[in-house]
């Protein structure tokens, strides 16, 4: 269903009027893990808006690439490179890549993420290591590598993280990604609080549903059309106001925020009704968004 | 860094209830017009902190009135501002700034925790009025505290509602 005329649905502002200026993050340098596509693109690009240099890192040294050449377009250098970010040395590895091409790495973004909705029973051993050490464990390397770094020079930095939207409820049906993402949310304020003396924050969005090229749940009839009316906001989120908010968590403008995870999702996350439809467990269902078996 | 002048509210009418001068700074920065009264895009409710007392000391009356303060006005204020959203048909935003839950007395706690599933209900309950709720608890009185507040008022926080967030760690 579309959604009603009477509806208000608010909206952002176009990609071409980012909330910062664009010197805002001159002279320092922010690593983008996953920073080739979808979401990662969209932080990588926000951060370029604001006149950052970016590392961008990828599995995929191609991906990474491709995304690299679209983050170049705003005017700022840009070096890819790939990373396996569940692998210590390839992390230390990028980092020294990273600050031998670009400089300092001062900011960090967490992004790279593996997400498949399948049954419980149906996740293999591999399957539920790829999808909670891809963020759980790589976002514990990059960011105590970064972190060790600025310590070691004595210099303040700023993580963000990409949470999702489901940290609170659970999400029957991607049960490794529920556990994986919300551990990266309790990661973030402990970490802010071990690395305030040292002037690091942690901060991170828990980030509701903002399609791209590579999101596998708007795969659907209609594609994401039928989904609008299905968020109380009315809409699906656009990918470029979650990279304004995950860069705004790193500017001087937010300089005392930490420890911090925000919620955007459009209340996606806080529908509740008093009479609901019958429960169908995710085993039993026909169609899922994306269709269980 | 000073606040810059992004015009984050440029053209936007911001009721602020309650005494901030970083948030009153800082919308006037982002190019908000503060009004008194009458209809008005943004409503931003800021109760002061009280002063932390045993609760088993405090009178019903007082217990009473930091209830009020904290949770009673905020609501009854933020209904009328919805409503009178809705007569003008235009969309709008609320933000909540107080103490954090558990930092003050049990009267905070009850006041904030009553607060916090408020922000989250009224944030999907007025969705598609297009007016989006949020809220700050926290101890800063910084800069941050105003640009975080002008920046969940502004439309870059369109897809930003019913989110309940700190400053730094005083609300752990």
């Amino acid at each position: 269903m579309p959604v009603p005329d009477n509806h208000i649905v608010a909206m952002p502002p176009p990609f071409e009027e980012p909330p910062y200026p664009a010197d805002v993050f001159a002279g320092q340098t922010v690593l983008v893990s996953g920073g080739g596509t979808g979401m990662g693109l969209a932080m990588a690009r926000a951060f370029a808006q604001g006149g950052a240099q970016v590392a961008v890192m990828g599995r995929s040294l191609e991906k990474a690439q491709e995304g690299a050449g679209k983050i170049a377009t705003l005017g700022v250098r840009v070096h890819a490179m790939s990373c396996d970010v569940r692998l210590p040395d390839q992390v230390a590895a990028a980092f020294d890549e990273a600050e031998a091409v670009l400089g300092p790495v001062t900011l960090l973004a967490n992004n790279a993420g593996a997400n498949f909705p399948v049954l419980a029973e149906d996740i293999s051993v591999n399957a539920w290591n790829a999808v909670t050490r891809i963020a759980i464990d790589g976002t514990f390397l990059c960011s105590t590598e970064f972190a060790r770094r600025l310590i070691a020079r004595g210099q303040g930095g700023v993580v963000v993280n990409n949470s999702a939207q489901y940290i609170w409820t659970g999400f029957p049906g991607d049960a490794h990604s529920a556990a994986a993402k919300t551990a990266q949310a309790t990661m973030t304020k402990k970490m802010a609080r071990e690395w305030a003396p040292h002037g690091i924050r942690v901060n991170a969005i828990a980030a509701g549903f903002f399609p791209h090229e590579t999101s596998t749940a708007g795969r659907r009839e209609g594609r994401t059309e039928v989904l609008q009316n299905m968020i109380p906001a009315g809409r699906t989120g656009s990918i470029h106001e979650f990279g304004w908010l995950s860069a705004m968590t790193c500017t001087p403008f937010f300089a005392a925020l930490t420890g911090q995870v925000i919620l955007q999702d459009g209340g996606e996350s806080l529908r509740r009704s008093l009479m609901m439809p019958d429960y169908v467990p995710p085993r039993e269902r026909e169609e899922g968004p994306w269709g269980w078996r | 860094m000073g606040v810059a002048l992004m015009g984050w509210l440029a053209g936007k009418t911001v009721r602020l209830v309650g005494e901030s001068a970083a948030i009153a700074a800082a919308l006037k920065a982002q190019g908000a017009a503060l009004v008194a009264e009458g209809d008005c895009d943004v409503l931003i409710h800021v109760a002061a902190p009280q002063p932390a007392r045993p609760v088993h000391e405090l009178s019903h009356a007082e217990w009473r009135a930091a209830l009020d303060a904290g949770l009673d006005q905020r609501f009854l204020q933020a209904r009328d501002f919805a409503a009178a959203r809705r007569s003008a048909g235009k969309g709008g935003a609320v933000v909540y700034v107080g103490a954090p839950e558990q930092a003050l007395g049990s009267d905070q706690a009850a006041a904030a925790g009553a607060l916090i599933n408020l922000t989250k209900t009224l944030g999907v309950e007025w969705a598609r009025d297009g007016i989006r709720v949020n809220s700050v608890l926290t101890f800063d009185q910084g800069e941050t505290l105003g640009d975080l507040v002008a920046y969940l008022a502004s439309d870059y926080a369109a897809y930003v509602t019913g989110a309940v967030m700190g400053v730094g760690l005083d609300d752990g």
